[in-house]
């Protein structure tokens, strides 16, 4: 307890990272507050006169911290309005999700294995990867209609291809000293994929899957800001047309707090996953 | 191609109404004919704009912050709880609000293309400067090489590749910031003109829209690797091979 006391310095150096980032957000929301309460107004007044006015912003432009704190205790707790948005964006992403695995992992392993049908597939991932996904959204409101399907196909699209990509590429990147090695033991084409390229891809699929959660993210959002009943999205965009930009800042945060946290299930699947492995010398 | 071929032959022979999805030829008409039409050129204009504005002042601002958070550890601790935390956040969804403060002009578009492409970059340039080799600078620093010069001849240079491919990456998240900024509400673009498309029903200019914008990031990441090769030029061919 008493050492942080007797050296303030070490203790400052040791924690330097904590308090400057801590420091600078403190700062930040203070500034903010202040924006959107008007101390800065009332602080320059004496300096600037009349001009010190322009410091003042309204709220309804940028909300400010403590608003958007009781705007989430209101929607989380005493109303629970949010759940019912959370619910569905929940369900689309994760139907999206497992489809694109469903698809994206089979497509790409058998693409990295026979060298034939990756050259048919890799023409369309290739110019499927350079089109901005979204752009097909206004088709397939047109083929699917506003509902649910729309949103999922597009979380789809966005996640299928960073999946297929890694999977490819995973299976080209197998290390050829152990195929080499399962031949020599006569190991047949099933038992290979089965012993070696498999275990072998899973890092490489994980780190796909973590490309993918951020990409079906934006298709939640897209999806949804487009032509939707329900939703986190649709929140937003509705509170943003009625300059409700508390509630546009909860919504913004509930995504990023879930897109985090996604991530991190993953990294944590991916450490686990990795335990066994030797570290590599090399 | 057989796909092509077969999409043609689906479309023509009416197995599957050609109203919802066109067909090759079909596109290649819309496309014809939206080249002869002064409104589709404004688009291009309005559209390659606010890429442009966007996307430079990401790169602008992005590439010497991720440098001066990289050379200054006191300055990253200060910058990447924001950096961190907009990384978090898919940066489309900042788009109602863009549109409050800014209108639905071509500012809002410009932000949100800003917004989307500038973490990437300065993420990238960060973890540039933060990998470069510790031998070098260790080496340069027993010569008593100055600051300014590690960073110039060592630093600098090795961060090169992860520049790039926080700018490659960068423009594909500008491309899709025009898109869906121009879905959402806007008065030109080719986002809006795919959407009006959509409306109408007229799945050929849709299609030809999409194109241009494949077409767009094809052509931007294909000059970026050609810019990248000349800074790249200097170093020897066996340590790009691998």
């Amino acid at each position: 307890m008493s050492a942080p006391a007797q050296k303030p310095a070490l203790f400052l150096r040791a924690n330097e990272r904590a308090i400057l980032g801590l420091a600078s957000v403190v700062l930040f929301l203070l500034l903010w507050e202040g924006f959107a309460r008007g101390w800065w107004a009332e602080l320059l007044q004496p300096l600037l006169g009349p001009q010190a006015a322009r410091f003042a912003l309204k709220p309804i432009f940028i909300s400010s911290p403590t608003r958007i704190a009781v705007a989430a205790y209101r929607m989380f707790v005493v109303t629970g309005e949010i759940w019912k948005d959370l619910g569905w964006s929940a369900l689309e992403f994760a139907l999206g999700l497992a489809l694109a695995l469903v698809i994206g992992i089979p497509l790409g392993l058998a693409g990295g294995w026979y060298r034939r049908l990756s050259y048919a597939i890799e023409p369309f991932l290739a110019a499927l990867n350079a089109t901005p996904q979204v752009a097909l959204l206004p088709l397939l409101v047109l083929w699917l209609g506003t509902g649910l399907a729309c949103r999922i196909v597009i979380i789809v699209l966005l996640a299928v291809l960073p999946i297929a990509i890694a999977a490819l590429s995973a299976v080209r990147t197998t290390d050829a000293r152990l195929i080499r090695v399962a031949r020599s033991f006569a190991a047949g084409d099933w038992r290979l994929f089965r012993t070696v390229i498999l275990p072998g891809a899973v890092p490489l699929l994980l780190a796909g899957v973590r490309l993918a959660v951020g990409r079906g993210m934006i298709g939640i959002v897209v999806g949804e800001i487009y032509g939707s009943a329900a939703g986190i999205g649709m929140m937003i965009n509705q509170a943003g047309s009625r300059f409700d930009t508390d509630k546009v800042f909860v919504g913004v945060l509930t995504i990023a707090v879930a897109g985090v946290g996604l991530v991190e299930l993953v990294r944590n699947i991916e450490r686990r996953v990795e335990v066994w492995r030797a570290p590599l010398i090399p | 191609m057989l796909c092509l071929l077969a999409w043609e032959i689906c479309a023509d022979t009416g197995a599957i109404n050609p109203l919802l999805v066109s067909s090759p030829s079909r596109v290649a008409r819309a496309g014809v004919v939206l080249c002869a039409d002064p409104d589709f050129w404004n688009d291009m204009r309005v559209s390659a704009s606010e890429f442009a504005f966007g996307y430079c002042a990401a790169a602008a601002i992005g590439v010497p912050l991720g440098l001066a958070m990289g050379l200054w550890r006191r300055m990253s601790y200060i910058l990447s709880p924001f950096v961190d935390t907009l990384n978090a956040v898919p940066r489309v969804t900042l788009l109602p609000l863009l549109i409050i403060w800014f209108g639905i002009g071509i500012w809002s578009k410009v932000a949100v293309v800003f917004l989307g492409a500038v973490i990437p970059i300065v993420i990238s340039t960060l973890s540039g400067v933060r990998t470069s080799e510790a031998r070098f600078v260790a080496m340069a620093r027993s010569f008593s090489a100055s600051r300014v010069r590690i960073f110039g001849s060592i630093v600098l240079p090795g961060s090169v590749p992860f520049i790039f491919t926080g700018l490659k990456y960068a423009a594909g998240r500008a491309l899709l910031g025009v898109v869906v900024g121009e879905l959402y509400a806007a008065t030109a673009g080719v986002g809006h003109l795919i959407a009006d498309a959509g409306n109408m029903f007229q799945t050929d200019t849709l299609f030809f829209g999409v194109l241009v914008f494949t077409a767009t990031g094809l052509i931007v990441v294909g000059a970026l690797g050609r810019l990248e090769r000349h800074f790249e030029r200097w170093r020897p061919d066996v340590g790009a091979a691998a």
